[in-house]
């Protein structure tokens, strides 16, 4: 018997069967996010981010594409979850040993990953650029105790939405500056048929998520001198004569029909049937889209102040870009975030207005892009010019004046506490003093037992 | 009495006294025994590793940090506190016991309750009418049908200006903030829950009044038994074998679930809607507090082993073998 002349030159099912699982070792083993490791391979640096699809996405890609190309050595490459799954994925990542080299958190999530050993704090050099180069709320939202862990990047401040035309019917000619004139144009506008439908919500108060119902009542509460957390970050300060003053007004609207806090707020303003809102600065982009001709409605305002001489200020969120604890090459990783959030270039395709050697960081212009701000007012002034929506100026000024969230470890579980208790006032569950006073026994429990 | 040999004594009794040659062939044997033990051991392996892996190794890692304190980030930060956590789950003030772990057995009482009524009655009316497979088929539908559409259209249904309130509307009555009230939100989302579970109880109550032998209801029907009677007296009664089966399962499902929940009312207003499970989740992937998660996820096991062998006990006490 003759052998078949393929048998002896080509791949037998031994020969497979043995190759197969020692190709996929050796493939396993190159581990791919950190480069091959042999001299002279350029560093492949990982970036985890909620950047995961659409504008978002291609926004960021655009940027590491442009890096990519003109860096040898250090390659980046990028890894997107949606927001919703972010937390989770950098927990899992790094549990496993596989965290990424760059994380792209929520503010709120900073003190809990600096507790558990995640962030790497920014070193000196970088630490000095970011406090000069940015307002004090986005560095504050990217501090711990004083220390500073990564370059801040979409920043939302808050302000007040409202619907001209609702304004304009009721007889209000402006939007209004004091709480006072909140609560009479809310109850002037708000509106309801024989069944107790709500067709107008004068002020929409929501408990659509997290963010929506503790965002307005915070943004609130620091317009009115008030803080939630206190300055050590170890207590609450919301039980507080400015805690009481929010917790009453909304109490007092909601009994008065003139909010209606089961009402998807998103949906309702956009049709029409909120005449004002406390809301952030990206909701500007949706509402032109969901809203089209009828976004010339809106209008945007600073959050109104308790008396009229009040000092203005707001709520900040926002997220920043900072290096995992266990990342291989964290100089390089910094250097990489210096480059796309400090580093200035020509802006393209901006209006007569910006001039034509108006030039930004990269990052500045990624969010712009989005319909979002970062803390580098010199680069939002550039970027959104004298032609630009004039309803995103009210959040640009206010980046002068926010107050950050506080971002204490437990911060997320302090939020969801007081949310629930905002909740509870609201649906009459608790009184505005039982409000007040089981928030600060929960939050104050549960703050202290993350440090 | 008639002394009987086995073949294998009869077989010794005809070979005479055990000899060195016997010795031989036991200690063969129990090779063999051996032998066959291992190759069955070998077959069990997988499984056995399975078990382990996806069983035992979870379990005895959740036992592990429901004693200790972990963000879930680092395996090296696991640090021990002995029964902390199960004492902060159960302190003055903890909202676990109540309204969270209260809302999670209302959650799964109410849906047993509503389900198991709902499906008898409708596996009743099923059994007696024509295309039988039409009708489970389209009762069977909300169970393939993913959480997520099934909760937000109820959600849009019970919405102020949704078909409910419409209804309501219709009927001359006021609007009910059926999600925001926190009186109705939790009755309101047991609604759905049984309704969405309804499919599955009338599959296997349908398939159990099947599996009633029909003699009964011609007896009955000589001696005169109305269709009050039959059902009571009859049909019930010998279908308490599937209902039990549906009852603990519905229970179990009941008590460890929060999926709806989520997508309805995210647990509130306030905590109106907050179950166990919800709150364990979010102790653990929101909160980084897996200690807590875990201790709670092992209080509410002790509910559900609880709940389980009293329903199997109330149904044993009846003549009933599960």
């Amino acid at each position: 018997m003759t052998a078949s002349p393929s048998r002896g030159r080509g791949l037998s099912r031994r020969h497979f069967a043995l190759a197969l699982p020692s190709a996929l070792l050796a493939s396993g083993c190159a581990a791919p996010h950190r480069g091959t490791g042999r001299p002279g391979d350029p560093i492949v640096l990982t970036l985890l981010s909620h950047y995961a699809s659409g504008e978002l996405k291609a926004a960021l890609q655009g940027p590491v594409d442009e890096w990519n190309a003109t860096h040898d050595r250090v390659k980046v490459r990028t890894k997107a979850v949606e927001f919703t799954d972010l937390l989770t994925t950098v927990m899992v990542r790094q549990a496993a040993g596989q965290g990424t080299d760059i994380l792209h958190p929520y503010c709120l999530w900073n003190g809990q990953l600096v507790r558990a050993g995640v962030l790497r704090p920014a070193p000196p050099e970088h630490a000095e650029e970011i406090g000069r180069g940015y307002g004090a709320a986005a560095v504050g939202s990217a501090s711990v105790e004083g220390k500073v862990y990564g370059y801040p990047t979409e920043m939302q401040t808050y302000a007040l939405y409202y619907n001209k035309r609702l304004l304009r019917a009721a007889g209000i000619d402006r939007p209004p500056r004091t709480w006072r004139e909140l609560e009479d144009a809310a109850y002037r506008t708000a509106r309801r048929d024989a069944y107790g439908n709500t067709l107008v919500q004068g002020f929409g108060l929501s408990t659509y998520d997290d963010s929506t119902t503790v965002g307005q009542t915070l943004a609130l509460l620091n317009a009115a001198g008030g803080r939630f957390v206190s300055a050590d970050g170890r207590s609450t300060a919301i039980d507080s004569p400015a805690g009481r003053a929010v917790f009453d007004l909304e109490h007092r609207l909601v009994v008065s029909g003139a909010s209606a806090p089961g009402v998807n707020v998103y949906q309702a303003f956009a049709s029409g049937q909120v005449a004002m809102v406390v809301s952030a600065g990206w909701w500007t982009t949706n509402l032109k889209g969901l809203m089209g001709k009828d976004y010339r409605d809106v209008g945007v305002a600073p959050v109104p102040v308790p008396e009229a001489d009040d000092r203005p200020a707001t709520l900040s969120t926002g997220f920043m870009l900072g290096v995992n604890a266990a990342a291989k090459y964290p100089s390089e990783a910094w250097e990489f975030l210096r480059w796309l959030n400090t580093e200035k270039v020509r802006v393209k395709g901006l209006g007569k207005s910006a001039g034509t050697g108006a030039t930004a960081t990269r990052m500045s212009s990624l969010q712009v892009s989005v319909g979002s701000l970062t803390g580098r007012a010199d680069d939002m002034r550039t970027l959104l010019g004298r032609g630009g929506d004039p309803n995103l100026r009210p959040f640009l000024d206010a980046l002068a004046y926010a107050v950050p969230e506080p971002n204490v470890p437990g911060a997320q579980q302090a939020k969801s506490l007081l949310r629930k208790n905002i909740e509870a006032l609201w649906t009459g569950q608790r009184s505005v003093d039982e409000a007040l006073r089981t928030t600060r026994r929960q939050v104050d429990q549960e703050v202290s037992r993350s440090w | 009495m008639v002394n009987v040999l086995t073949p294998e004594t009869q077989e010794r009794a005809a070979h005479g006294p055990p000899s060195a040659g016997a010795a031989v062939d036991g200690r063969g044997r129990t090779r063999q025994r051996r032998r066959q033990a291992v190759v069955a051991y070998l077959f069990l392996v997988p499984t056995l590793l399975f078990y382990a892996v996806f069983l035992i190794l979870p379990l005895g890692f959740a036992l592990l940090l429901s004693m200790s304190r972990w963000a879930g980030f680092d395996l090296g930060d696991i640090d021990p506190v002995g029964l902390d956590n199960f004492a902060g789950l159960f302190a003055d003030g903890s909202t676990f016991l109540a309204p969270i772990l209260t809302n999670t057995l209302l959650f799964a009482l109410g849906t047993v309750a509503l389900a198991l009524s709902g499906s008898v009655v409708v596996a009743t009316c099923i059994d007696k009418l024509r295309f039988q497979g039409l009708w489970r088929t389209l009762y069977f539908l909300p169970i393939v049908t993913t959480v997520v559409a099934v909760g937000n259209v109820w959600k849009y249904m019970y919405e102020p200006g949704g078909l409910v309130n419409g209804v309501l509307n219709a009927l001359g009555l006021g609007s009910v903030a059926f999600l925001q009230d926190p009186d109705t939100a939790l009755p309101a989302v047991v609604v759905v829950q049984a309704w969405a579970s309804v499919g599955s109880a009338i599959l296997i109550l349908t398939a159990g009044l099947k599996s009633i032998p029909e003699s009964y209801y011609e007896a009955a029907a000589l001696d005169g038994a109305g269709p009050v009677t039959v059902f009571w007296k009859i049909t019930l009664p010998l279908l308490r074998p599937s209902l039990l089966f549906v009852c603990v399962t519905q229970f179990l499902t009941g008590l460890q679930s929060f999926a709806l929940i989520i997508v309805m009312t995210k647990g509130g207003p306030g905590d109106a809607t907050n179950v166990a499970a919800l709150e364990m989740y979010r102790q653990a992937f929101s909160y980084g507090d897996w200690g807590t998660a875990s201790a709670a996820a092992f209080a509410l096991f002790v509910v559900v082993l609880a709940a389980t062998l009293a329903q199997l006990w109330m149904f044993r006490r009846k003549g009933e073998d599960a």
